[in-house]
């Protein structure tokens, strides 16, 4: 231990009663008498409460008036309570990230209360592996970067069109894209919609006129975006429209490309005439209803087996709504919807459902083991109540298939270096508290591309991503974090370990070099890449190997 | 004059994360919560769907 | 929120603010008051299924991270004498003189965010809610599961826990009526005290649970709509009745299985196949309570085309998101339309906009939602709010 400890290090100890929490549990005198004998340790101080203004206060005392270069607190959380000391040491004039803590509330007194003996050596050995690992902290700074006030929004449906549209309206550039001649995505393509009861254009129209009377928002039809690079704040968007490229700088990206309806080739009879898909029967809709009798309706074809597990939220909600608009118009047309559960989730989807029911849409459950069978103008199913197999007359059968992921997804995740899940839809940061976020700072996403949306949740998500967006385009400048991971560019050896494990897409491949670096503004300090690294050349500050092998040394000896 | 704050009322998981993001775009926030503490329903759940991870 | 005037970009509210009778910014939440407090008060945050003090904090990480004094029971505002937590308090935090007082607001925009209320199943006489101990609402659940709930995760009966409660006054009650020579309610008492120590701890652990889903859901004499999340959460009560007690066995009573979310559908699989959850099809026409208090569930079971009966050790309400209590005030403060069902009223293409511009609204307070939904809600309504804000108030459409 001796050999490392160099002659400029002087710590200062600050163990925290806590009110009682601490103080109540263990023995604050032996403590601070026990810091006191640690190497480099000058200065050890006993608070009521460290947090309170006196605490804080007497740190910054200490700092200059016994020449600290090192501050160990022991209280409680740094989860809660890093910044606060953190900030009191920048404000002494120490580096920030010189400062440690050793957690002796709820990692000692908080879960040893009834052994105050055992409890005050265990919290000994915390205070002593944070002053071990204080004596090797190093300065680090923070890095300030500049942003591009701008958005790019990649998917001009519903959910891209309310997020270009909110951007548009804080003030902020936006340049939308959209890859077909016009904006509006599936929506150009249905009949009518439910609940609205309106036909979409009547949504489209509206938001697209507003979108180009918007001096904010650019709109770039029948374009891609070809290449991006950089990092949140700072990415250059190379958008290829109509065979023009221009490059767009921008600090934030919405991924919207939404998804489309799979084609259930080889499933139920599918041709196309007399067996079809959902959105097929919007285009015969479209064009006046035509004159059926029977039509029978299946749920889940493609969806909710084997092959794709997830149940597609919408398609219940669309057969229900096609069912009373043929009903509606030919009140002498049967409708019968054969499922496994109607999935008519809140208010106004039940309310649908139970319209079609005083419509007099019939509904009769099949079990996935015993699937109907079309054919020959009939569909065959096993019916549970009646417990025998019925034939239903049908003119017209129609599918209710998936969405499904769109075919530029895997382009747009390898480009933007944001996940897909099993089934090729863009992964969240976190399915319940960042639902609109990517792990990666700076792309965000919703609609469709997320997961099978209705319009109601499309247009939510949408201005929700544009909120989250938002907040990096409101600051002034972005800081990275002092704790950071760095890589040796002359002992890398590009084995891409590290690669694979950064979960924020911090780490870049230089082919040319063979070695990979750290982007600085996206790591987020896990550590992933320093644990993996077989050769040692990744490194995380404030964390480093000496720094922990000094804690499990003292941990060990204690 | 025009206002630049937001009053938001309830505290449960709705009402907290639209105070989160309007407090990082630096505007400020009236959050009005009727129960002595924040986190409406979500607080009394045990771990919740589709992680299972706790709920704070 | 008292008072409320005003139009987008600049709305006025007057909030009425309750006094703690703690002083927020000396508190340091060490709980050495509650510790000492002598006034025991039933617990509404676990359902009155354990005790917390006159000087309390809802849960250990609540936030504010201040305790607060309960005005209807401490001995101090009852005109009787204590002090207690005021000398217990380092901080010297306590209070007693506090008041309420009101704070003027002025702001551009309004997020409504007042989210739901359980549905009262007392209003569904036939699943015995309220007369059976060991039917319970699904928020009772979710305490009987949580670590930091009543029975630290232990899913113990309610019956057992409350008969053990009422074991342990017995002897005073009876001693007290046998000194007052009230016989006829002492050999009463006797006979309840030897029924209980019979039959209480026959099945301390439920271990065989059934869960009826649409509790006032998808029924036209209460809400007509489907909660949304209720089939989700009974499967996740479940599974971890399972992880807690690999014993358990669960039967949830359904119409239709809700799983709509993103990995929802994989989530009731996974139930299926590794916590061994069985979902019957059919609904619960009624609960009655055998002579050991089982709940017995009577329903139509739809593929064995019959009905039949089932004997359990717990049943579990899947309780419908009721409008919540206090909206229709706030709406009519605010000005706001709420629908029929009383939740605040929005258009489909419009998801976030109330009828009046510049008041915003997100979360269960719109309709039922789970949580990732009402997360991504909020941050919609952030957005709405953050244009009004950033125009200076301009009305805007979506
Ligand atoms: C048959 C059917 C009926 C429906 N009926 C209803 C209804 O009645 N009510 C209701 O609420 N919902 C209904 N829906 C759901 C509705 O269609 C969706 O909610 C809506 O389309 C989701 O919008 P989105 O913006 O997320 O995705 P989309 O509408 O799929 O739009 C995505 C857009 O992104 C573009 N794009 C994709 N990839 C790229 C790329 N790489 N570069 C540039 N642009 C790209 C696409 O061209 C498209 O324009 C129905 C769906 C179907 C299939
Ligand atoms: C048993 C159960 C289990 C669940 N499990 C899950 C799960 O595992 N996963 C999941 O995603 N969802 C789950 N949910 C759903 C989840 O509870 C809701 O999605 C979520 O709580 C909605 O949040 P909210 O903020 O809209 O409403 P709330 O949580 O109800 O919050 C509203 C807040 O507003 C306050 N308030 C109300 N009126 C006023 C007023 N007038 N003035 C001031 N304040 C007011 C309330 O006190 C409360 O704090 C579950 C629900 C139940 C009942
Ligand atoms: S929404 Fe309906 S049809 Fe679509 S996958 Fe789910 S259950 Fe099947
Ligand atoms: S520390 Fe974590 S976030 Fe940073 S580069 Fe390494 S793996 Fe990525
Ligand atoms: S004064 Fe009231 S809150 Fe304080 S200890 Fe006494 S009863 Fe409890
Ligand atoms: S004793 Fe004082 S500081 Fe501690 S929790 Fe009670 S009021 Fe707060
Ligand atoms: S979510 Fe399930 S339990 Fe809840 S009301 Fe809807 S169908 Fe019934």
């Amino acid at each position: 231990m001796e050999d490392t400890a160099k002659s400029d290090v002087r710590i200062g100890v600050f163990i925290c009663d806590c009110g009682s929490n601490i103080a109540g549990y263990l023995s604050m005198k032996d403590l601070v008498e026990y810091a006191k004998t640690l190497p480099n340790v000058v200065f050890v101080q006993e608070n009521l409460y460290t947090c309170s203004e006196g605490g804080i206060n007497g740190i910054k005392a200490a700092i200059p008036a016994h020449g600290l270069t090192r501050v160990v607190v022991a209280s409680c959380t740094p989860r809660t309570h890093e910044p606060l000391f953190q900030n009191a040491c920048e404000e002494a004039g120490l580096n920030p990230y010189l400062f440690e803590m050793a957690n002796i509330r709820d990692q000692c007194s908080w879960v040893h209360q009834q052994v105050k003996e055992k409890a005050t050596e265990r919290a000994k050995g915390q205070i002593a592996m944070a002053v071990a690992k204080a004596a090797r902290l190093r300065e680090l700074s923070r890095i300030q970067l500049g942003i591009f006030y701008r958005a790019v929004v990649i998917g001009g449906g519903v959910s891209g069109m309310a997020a270009a549209m909110a951007l548009g309206n804080m003030g902020y550039e936006v340049h939308l894209v959209e890859k077909e001649e016009r904006l509006g995505g599936l929506l150009n393509h249905l009949n009518m919609v439910l609940p609205a009861k309106e036909p979409p254009s009547r949504l489209l129209d509206d938001l697209r006129t507003r979108l180009e009377n918007n001096p904010k928002v650019t709109v770039h039809t029948r374009a891609q975006v070809k290449k991006s690079e950089g990092y949140v704040g700072n990415y250059q968007v190379t958008i290829n429209e109509n065979g023009n490229e221009t490059v767009v700088k921008a600090g934030v990206i919405i991924v919207a490309t939404g998804a489309k309806v799979l084609k259930p080739e080889g499933l139920m009879g599918y041709d196309g005439e007399k067996v079809i898909t959902q959105l097929e029967l919007e285009s015969l809709l479209k064009q006046g209803t035509p004159s059926l009798k029977n039509v029978v309706m299946i749920q889940c074809v493609g969806s909710r087996c084997a092959e794709r597990t997830y149940c597609s939220r919408i398609c219940c909600m669309t057969s229900v709504k096609n069912a009373i608009l043929i009903r509606e118009a030919d009140p002498s047309a049967s409708v019968t919807i054969l499922y496994r559960d109607m999935q008519m989730y809140g208010v106004e989807n039940e309310d649908m459902f139970r319209r079609s029911k005083e419509l007099g849409v019939r509904y009769v459950t099949y079990d996935p083991e015993r699937p109907p069978e079309a054919g020959d103008g009939l569909v065959r199913v096993y019916h549970a109540r009646m417990g025998k197999e019925i034939a239903l007359p049908a003119d017209l059968v129609v599918l209710a298939t998936p969405l499904v992921a769109q075919d530029e997804a895997q382009q747009i995740s390898t480009m933007l270096k944001v996940p897909l899940n099993e089934n090729g839809f863009f992964l969240e940061g976190h399915v319940k508290l960042k639902p609109l976020d990517f792990a990666t700072d700076g792309v965000y996403l919703c609609g469709s591309a997320r997961f099978p949306s209705s319009i109601r949740e499309a247009v939510s998500q949408g201005l929700g991503a544009a909120s989250r967006a938002a907040i990096v385009l409101s600051k002034e400048a972005l800081f990275t974090s002092g704790i950071v991971a760095d890589i040796n560019p002359n002992t890398c050896c590009g084995c891409l370990g590290c690669l694979e494990v950064c979960p924020y897409g911090a780490i870049n491949f230089f082919q040319d070099r063979g070695i990979c670096q750290v982007n600085k503004v996206l790591c987020k300090g896990c550590g992933g890449c320093a644990a993996t690294c077989s050769s040692g050349s990744a490194r995380l500050d404030g964390f480093s190997n000496d720094q922990i092998y000094a804690q499990i040394e003292q941990a060990l000896a204690g | 004059m025009a206002s630049n704050e937001v009053l938001i009322i309830g505290g449960g998981i709705a009402g907290m994360q639209a105070a989160l993001d309007l407090g990082d775009m630096g505007i400020t926030v009236h959050l009005v919560e009727k129960n002595p503490s924040i986190g409406g329903k979500m607080a009394q759940l045990d771990k919740t769907f589709p992680t299972n991870d706790c709920t704070i | 929120m008292v008072e409320f005037s005003g139009e987008i970009g600049s709305f006025k509210a007057k909030v009425h603010r309750k006094a703690r009778y703690v002083d927020a910014s000396k508190c340091t939440a060490c709980g050495a008051c509650a510790e000492k407090c002598p006034t025991k008060v039933p617990n509404e945050f676990n359902f009155g299924l354990n005790d917390r003090k006159a000087i309390y904090k809802d849960y250990a990480q609540g936030i504010p991270s201040v305790y607060t004094i309960d005005p209807n029971h401490c001995r101090v505002f009852q005109g009787k004498k204590c002090g207690v937590c005021a000398k217990q308090c380092q901080a010297g935090a306590i209070d007693y003189e506090q008041k309420d007082s009101y704070v003027d607001l002025e702001v551009a925009a309004v997020i409504v965010a007042t989210g739901y209320d359980l549905f009262d199943a007392t209003r569904i006489p036939e699943y015995g809610y309220g007369r059976f101990p060991n039917v319970i609402s699904s928020l009772e659940m979710e305490r009987l599961l949580s670590a930091g709930g009543p029975t630290a995760g232990h899913l113990a009966r309610p019956s057992v826990v409350k008969g053990e409660a009422r074991l342990k006054e017995l002897p005073k009650l009876i001693a007290k009526a046998e000194k007052d020579e009230k016989t006829d309610a002492a050999s009463a008492l006797n006979k309840e005290r030897k029924w209980l120590e019979e039959h209480v701890h026959k099945y301390p652990t439920a271990k065989k649970l059934g869960f009826i889903q649409c509790v006032g859901s998808r029924d036209f004499r209460f809400h007509k709509y489907c909660s949304n999340y209720c089939c989700m959460h009974s499967i996740k009560e479940a599974i971890i009745a399972r992880d807690h007690e690999p014993e358990t066995e669960s039967y949830i009573f359904y119409m239709d299985l809700r799983t709509v979310g993103k990995g929802f559908e994989e989530y009731k699989i996974r139930g299926a196949k590794v916590s061994g959850l069985k979902y019957v099809r059919g609904r619960v026409a009624e609960v009655l309570q055998d002579e050991e208090l089982n709940p017995v569930v009577y329903f139509e079971d739809t593929e064995q085309r019959c009905v039949r009966s089932m004997t359990l050790d717990m049943v579990i309400l899947a309780n419908a998101c009721s409008a919540s209590k206090g909206i229709v005030t706030v709406a009519e403060l605010l000005g706001i339309a709420l629908d029929e069902n009383n939740f605040v009223k929005t258009h489909p293409n419009k998801p976030l906009d109330t009828s009046v511009p510049g008041i915003f609204t997100c979360g269960c307070a719109q309709g039922p939602l789970d949580i990732p939904e009402s997360v991504a809600q909020a941050s919609s309504a952030a957005a709405r709010a953050a244009e009004v804000v950033m125009t200076g108030g301009r009305a805007l459409a979506v």
